[in-house]
């Protein structure tokens, strides 16, 4: 089941030992899943593109697609360690609305009451944020203590936990909309205004650009101090090159999208300033690399992997599983807080409908990432990549007038069929 | 709208095989004093279907009451708790605590007919609340659904005559989307894109999955990026989308240049059509319908026919029953007359005009 290509953290890669175009490329340890996922991802922007005229590869409209992705992306690296340790989350959804609208009451309303000041403080906002991270935790630990040490299956639980954050999300404001929010807080979703502006832009994608080639460098060193072989030279610069040389790409895209004439009139801003990288698409970064990190790179990732290969071996092996269990499941609903305080603060509104089916996205673009429901399998950049090959064919879907009934349609063939592929290739490599 | 968009898309079927939308039915009726003196101590049972949301206590039977208490009569009541089966019960036991008249608000237009023949066999006339029931006996009261896509079209060809429009509809499996955009083409919006010939062209038109505000913010942001920013109007279906659409213009600077539409007298919507952000929320008055319905029921209590109440107006229904109606208008609501809602009760003043700049304020806010 498990295979070398993606769980990769547990395998050590093999010396190349012809020169045939397959080795060379083995030799890379580029994951071959997550490479065809990007030559899908690139054949259908092109494809979107020529069918819009040009529209599609704007720098407008990936920024707008960057944004319009980054939600389903945070929550999406969460259900990879979720499904990979074989169980199901159903609740995101749900428990993004209810945090959300906690985060929206408190901001507005409650914290406001209880301190007798009036909204839009520059400290309000921050304690909401931090108490409806905490409530997305409490959930979390709650439904993954049920899950884990009580024995009851994660389906159930977070079916349950569907209906009841959603009941609870509708009681607490009496299914009102709250909006406007604070105006500090909306800088987290995003505009022209919350975002990091050309020179913060760059700098991020230097620090990127850095710690992709520290990563390498310390890697290579770790394998050579335990022996273990190393990627050729060439293959190392490859990556190095292909990996900068995507960021810097990506910030350049951000920073050729301009101010709004319009925006830019209210603001005082010059013409023609570039926009920059967007607050939730930084915020799905930061999420994406410390993802990486904890399953690749810590102690719990691996556990993680080895309860989904197997878990009654990683049971005997010692692995506190119900532990591990629980933490995924606390990780992925304060990562469904986090998605939650992005969507209202981009819409200005919390709403009880915020999150709803938002957990059939989440778990889609996490399986057409790559990640097995038969567990033990899957990549966080991958289901990074699942989310915006998604909103990429949901947003060129409306660029080109095609209605939502047609969008439904194509994107669940999308699925199957990706889903379809991989099995099939899998079985062929067996 | 969210709150039962189910029974929405009933009523609006229903209202779309309505020719002739009677929209005088609540003023033309006599006062209810007139009636009283027949209805004094007559019962009038209502079945609530679900009790626990918040529209039916705070406005509809707070309006109910008063229209029977004008007219010396009882008001009983129970709640089916979303349930067609606890909802036959309930009227059962309305009958047997002594009902006369009965108001109900179905859970099930059709699993709910059985109760209603039962009660008719009795000599106890139906009003069927807000929601349709299929029973050629029943009284059905309701809000003129498809002209709220109409008024909303209305305003908007009167502010943007001329110009490249958007229309963000509802939720595609949900048939008052539709009827709220067979108002809209009424009004004199084109049908569609391609027969759009005049002055109005649609550069954008789609559903919006389960009336996400959400996806609504997408598809704006795509129809905003794929004409350059070229839209002079926005026609969205309800108040929760309109939000997402001006979230989706405030990114370009364009809140308040692009006029948008709404309806559901939504706190947030309102208080956008004071700041100037939304041009109309067509509201629908609960209590007016409530109103309508006590008064209705204090004339079937005097022993008046169904189809002699006043203001009724023969109705086909999707089941080809030809029942009697009373339909109640709804009100557009613009920054001109946004005291409406505030004279209502509505909404709180510091609500409506929360963030509105003395210099532009509307009437409402000064």
């Amino acid at each position: 089941m498990a295979e070398a290509s993606t769980t990769a953290p547990l395998e050590a890669p093999r010396e190349p030992s012809s020169r045939s175009l397959q080795s060379l490329f083995r030799s890379t340890e580029i994951d071959a899943r997550l490479l065809g996922l990007i030559i899908a991802m690139v054949v259908i922007w092109i494809g979107f593109n020529i069918m819009s005229g040009g529209l599609f590869l704007t720098p407008r409209n990936l920024w707008n697609l960057s944004v319009q992705s980054a939600s389903v992306a945070i929550m999406a690296t969460g259900m990879v360690l979720i499904i990979v340790s074989r169980n199901i989350d159903l609740s995101v959804g749900s428990v993004l609305t209810l945090t959300a609208m906690t985060m929206a009451m408190l901001q507005t309303e409650w914290l406001p009451n209880l301190l007798g000041v009036p909204v839009n403080q520059p400290y309000t906002w921050a304690i909401a944020l931090a108490i409806g991270l905490l409530l997305g935790a409490a959930i979390g630990a709650l439904q993954g203590f049920i899950v884990a040490y009580l024995g009851v299956p994660s389906f159930i639980v977070t079916l349950g936990g569907l209906l009841v954050w959603a009941g609870f999300a509708f009681e607490e404001a009496s299914g009102r909309t709250i909006s406007p929010l604070d105006t500090t807080f909306q800088l987290l979703g995003g505009g022209p205004i919350g975002s990091l502006g050309e020179t913060l832009s760059w700098v991020v994608g230097g620090l990127a650009c850095i710690g992709i080639v520290y990563s390498l460098i310390a890697s290579r060193r770790r394998r050579r101090r335990y022996n273990f072989p190393v990627r050729p030279m060439w293959a190392e610069a490859t990556v190095m090159i292909l990996g900068c040389g995507a960021v810097l790409a990506a910030v350049w895209v951000a920073n050729s999208y301009p101010w709004p004439e319009a925006l830019a009139a209210q603001y005082d801003k010059p013409l023609n300033t570039p926009v920059g990288i967007a607050n939730p698409v930084l915020i799905a970064i930061g999420v994406a690399m410390v993802m990486t990190i904890l399953a690749t790179r810590r102690r719990f990732g691996r556990y993680v992997f080895a309860i989904g290969g197997n878990p009654e071996a990683a049971e005997l092996g010692g692995i506190n599983t119900r532990r591990t269990i629980m933490t995924t499941f606390i990780i992925m609903s304060v990562l469904a807080a986090v998605s939650g305080a992005v969507l209202s603060a981009r819409l200005n509104a919390a709403v009880t409908g915020l999150g709803t089916q938002s957990e059939l996205y989440v778990i889609a673009a996490a399986v057409i990432g790559g990640t097995s429901f038969a567990g033990g399998i899957g990549t966080i950049p991958g289901a990074v990549l699942g989310a915006v090959v998604m909103q990429s064919l949901q947003s060129g879907m409306v660029l080109l007038k095609v209605d939502s009934p047609i969008q439904d349609i194509v994107v669940g063939i999308v699925l199957v069929a990706a889903v379809g592929t991989d099995t099939a290739l899998r079985r062929r490599s067996r | 709208m969210s709150i039962n968009r189910k029974v929405g898309a009933l009523v609006a079927v229903a209202a779309i095989v309505l020719t002739a939308c009677s929209s005088s039915g609540a003023s033309t009726k006599p006062s209810a004093a007139a009636s009283g003196a027949a209805a004094a101590g007559c019962k009038v049972g209502v079945s609530w279907n679900n009790y626990t949301e918040e529209r039916w206590a705070k406005w509809d039977e707070p309006a109910i009451k008063a229209a029977l208490a004008a007219g010396g009569a009882e008001y009983l009541s129970n709640d089916a708790k979303s349930s067609a089966a606890t909802q036959a019960t309930n009227i059962d036991q309305l009958i047997s605590q002594g009902a006369k008249v009965l108001i109900i608000l179905a859970q099930d237009g059709t699993a709910i007919k059985t109760s209603v023949a039962s009660a008719g066999s009795q000599g106890i006339p139906v009003i069927g609340y807000d929601r349709l029931i299929e029973d050629p006996k029943a009284l059905y009261i309701t809000f003129d659904n498809k002209g709220v896509g109409k008024m909303m079209a209305t305003e908007m060809l009167k502010a943007v005559p001329k110009g490249n429009y958007v229309i963000i509809k509802g939720n595609k499996a949900d048939a008052n989307a539709d009827f709220l955009r067979a108002g809209m083409t009424e009004a004199g919006v084109p049908a569609d894109a391609a027969s759009a010939t005049g002055d109005i062209k649609i550069v954008g038109e789609s559903y919006t999955d389960d009336w996400k505000p959400a996806n609504a913010q997408k598809n704006m942001e795509q129809f905003l990026t794929a004409n350059n920013n070229n839209v002079q109007a926005v026609l969205s279906e309800n108040d929760g989308m309109a939000g997402g659409v001006i979230a989706a213009l405030k990114a370009q600077g364009l809140q308040g240049k692009v006029p948008v539409t709404g309806q559901d007298g939504d706190q947030a919507a309102l208080n956008n059509v004071a700041l100037g952000n939304q041009l109309v929320d067509v509201w629908k008055d609960a209590r007016e319908l409530g109103k309508a319905a006590g008064e209705a029921a204090l004339q079937l209590c005097a022993g008046t026919a169904v189809d002699k109440v006043t203001g009724t107006a023969p109705f086909t229904t999707p089941g080809k029953n030809n029942v009697s109606s009373i339909i109640i208008a709804p009100h557009p609501i613009t920054k001109d007359n946004l005291n409406v809602v505030l004279d209502a009760g509505w909404i709180t003043k510091d609500k409506l005009c929360a963030g509105v700049q003395a210099a532009t304020a509307p009437a409402a806010c000064k």
